[in-house]
């Protein structure tokens, strides 16, 4: 069977893009309503310790810790979304990343409940919890050809792979609809938007929390993925890390940020033989688009061109 | 008397600046009423004031028996009054008739999770949109093969309809329409007095700014006459055109050699 040859490492590396390509897109979901929001980081550490703390203190299945995550930093997404309705551009930018280094150095102070700096362990883990759940029913890995922790890697790219899909889908979906027209039209002119007919503070605090959702969706996932989350995986460089995917990948097509994460996160993997330079051609590779195609590599034109030449119509 | 629009002693200062004092008219229900007067006269902020791009200083906007002044903007679209903008602003990478689709809103429902599960429900309502849609960019006379470009892309006589056919999609009772045959020739001209006929003949009350006096002279029913934020005269056509005070306003000094 081809599966014997599945590499663990292949397959982590995997799992962070879709974890990453969630990212993006709840990048993306904000910024089409105009909203530039550099908190992104902020909510997947509160999706993240959550998740965390409810399957370790508390004992809550995975799945439910994951969703109360999700709407937590969801929640806390509408908290911030609010007053940060009077800002726009830059001025947001530099408010959600403030948010996001408060929210960590709570983190990193609040040690009875977090750990503090350390962090938490011990989570469990998404891959070795079905991998026991299964052995316990008489399964055996070694049945599909697979080793331990081929099976555990496989089994989380799976769900993340699910995970991603189910995500764009919905965003995708989002977009052609009266809601996601909605969006658009603010992004475009809100001025315009508002004399439409649209109120433009609900759907503009709608899509924040959306993205907060979305960034603590990740978080959680990424918590159950590693088993270990700490306030270092949630910087300034994580914020901005995310910024670039949308930058990158472009933040016009919902595929643009997604490809953007896929992209960035392989990238330095695959250039780990020059490791010493890979941050280098990194940056030029930013300074390149930036030149040449500063609205990304995927915009709206690219993916109507690839539907029409791939004969698939558009819904 | 109240008409289905009242403006009563609303002003609007900037800063120091006032831009409009003391304003008091009423719109009738059916009628083709228009605004104008000097460059700075007022008339924009007048329309910003009505569709609450900022709230008056003073008084207030009363439609169809309530008081309007107060309400966000979206809440007056959805009580029928909507507008066209003087420098036009369509959603200029949406298509055209995605910009009517939008136009749509207030009177649609569908939310986030009937538009994601794409319900029966919701699929039919996305083609009562697009048929409305479709049925207003005729009327405006946007051709079907203009349909599905972007609008940013349309001749400038062609935004300019269209952003009275999404302006027509909230199905308003009101309608203000800010300089739409500004920069037109006779021709286009022409046929947009025929649109706001087509449009009154829908039951669409109409507030019109406009410098073009042959246009305001032929189509509207009565005329306000602004100059420096003040009402100076108000009057059908014919008695506006032999104002004094009007003419004094377009023409400088009063009974000059050259007026």
């Amino acid at each position: 069977m081809p599966l014997e040859g599945l590499n663990p490492y292949h397959l982590q590396v995997g799992s962070f893009v879709l974890i990453n390509a969630i990212l993006g897109v709840s990048i993306y979901v904000t910024l089409s309503t105009g909203q530039l929001s550099l908190g992104n980081a902020g909510f997947m550490s509160i999706g993240a310790y959550a998740a965390a703390l409810l399957s370790t203190q508390h004992q809550v299945p995975i799945p439910v810790g994951i969703l109360a995550g999700s709407l937590l930093a969801g929640a806390a997404g509408i908290l911030v979304g609010i007053p940060s309705l009077r800002l726009s551009g830059v001025y947001l930018a530099i408010a959600t990343l403030g948010f996001g280094e408060v929210l960590r150095a709570v983190l990193i102070n609040w040690e009875s409940l977090t750990g503090g700096a350390v962090g938490i362990a011990a989570i469990p883990q998404m891959g070795r919890v079905i991998l026991a759940w299964a052995i316990d029913r008489g399964f055996s890995p070694g049945s599909l050809g697979l080793q331990s922790n081929q099976f555990i890697s496989l089994t989380v790219f799976l769900i993340l792979l699910l995970c991603t899909i189910l995500t764009v889908a919905f965003f995708l979906r989002l977009s052609r609809s009266r809601v996601g027209r909605a969006y658009a039209a603010i992004r475009q002119d809100e001025r315009a938007a508002e004399a439409a007919g649209i109120p433009i503070t609900y759907y503009k605090v709608l899509a924040f929390s959306q993205g907060a959702l979305l960034s603590g969706f990740a978080g959680a996932l990424f918590a159950h993925s590693t088993s270990f989350v700490s306030p270092g995986d949630f910087t300034y460089h994580r914020a901005v890390e995310i910024l670039v995917f949308a930058v990158f990948g472009g933040s016009e097509h919902i595929f643009g940020p997604a490809f953007g994460a896929a992209f960035l996160t392989v990238l330095p993997e695959a250039l780990r033989p020059i490791s010493d330079y890979r941050y280098i051609l990194y940056g030029i590779l930013l300074v390149v688009m930036m030149v040449f195609r500063p609205q990304g590599v995927i915009d709206p034109a690219l993916v109507r061109r690839f539907r029409r030449s791939g004969g698939e119509t558009p819904a | 008397m109240s008409g289905l629009l009242s403006l009563r002693n609303v002003g609007k200062w900037f800063g120091g600046l006032s831009a409009l004092s003391d304003i008091s008219f009423d719109v009738q229900s059916g009628e083709i009423v228009g605004v104008i007067g000097p460059n700075g006269a007022g008339k924009t902020t007048l329309f910003n004031v009505v569709t609450a791009v900022f709230p008056p200083t003073a008084g207030e906007v009363v439609f169809d028996g309530e008081r309007i002044s107060g309400l966000p903007p979206h809440a007056i679209t959805k009580r029928g009054v909507t507008r066209t903008f003087q420098n036009i602003r369509l959603f200029s990478t949406m298509t055209v008739e995605e910009n009517v689709m939008v136009g749509r809103h207030c009177r649609t429902g569908a939310g986030v999770w009937r538009g994601v599960l794409r319900t029966r429900e919701e699929r039919r309502e996305e083609q009562g949109i697009r048929g409305k849609a479709r049925e207003l960019l005729d009327l405006v006379g946007l051709s079907v093969a203009d349909r599905d470009r972007a609008a940013g892309s349309l001749p400038y006589g062609h935004q300019r309809r269209l952003e009275i056919a999404r302006a027509l999609a909230a199905e308003p009772r009101l309608l203000l329409l800010d300089e739409p045959v500004a920069g037109m020739n006779d021709a286009e001209t022409q046929d947009v007095f025929r649109l706001i006929q087509r449009v009154r003949a829908l039951g669409v009350t109409i507030l019109l700014i406009e410098h073009d006096m042959s246009l305001v002279m032929k189509a509207c029913d009565r005329l306000v006459v602004f100059n420096f934020g003040r009402k100076i005269a108000e009057g059908t056509p014919a008695e506006i055109r032999d104002n004094p005070q009007v003419i004094e306003a377009y023409l400088g000094s009063a009974g000059g050699s050259d007026a």
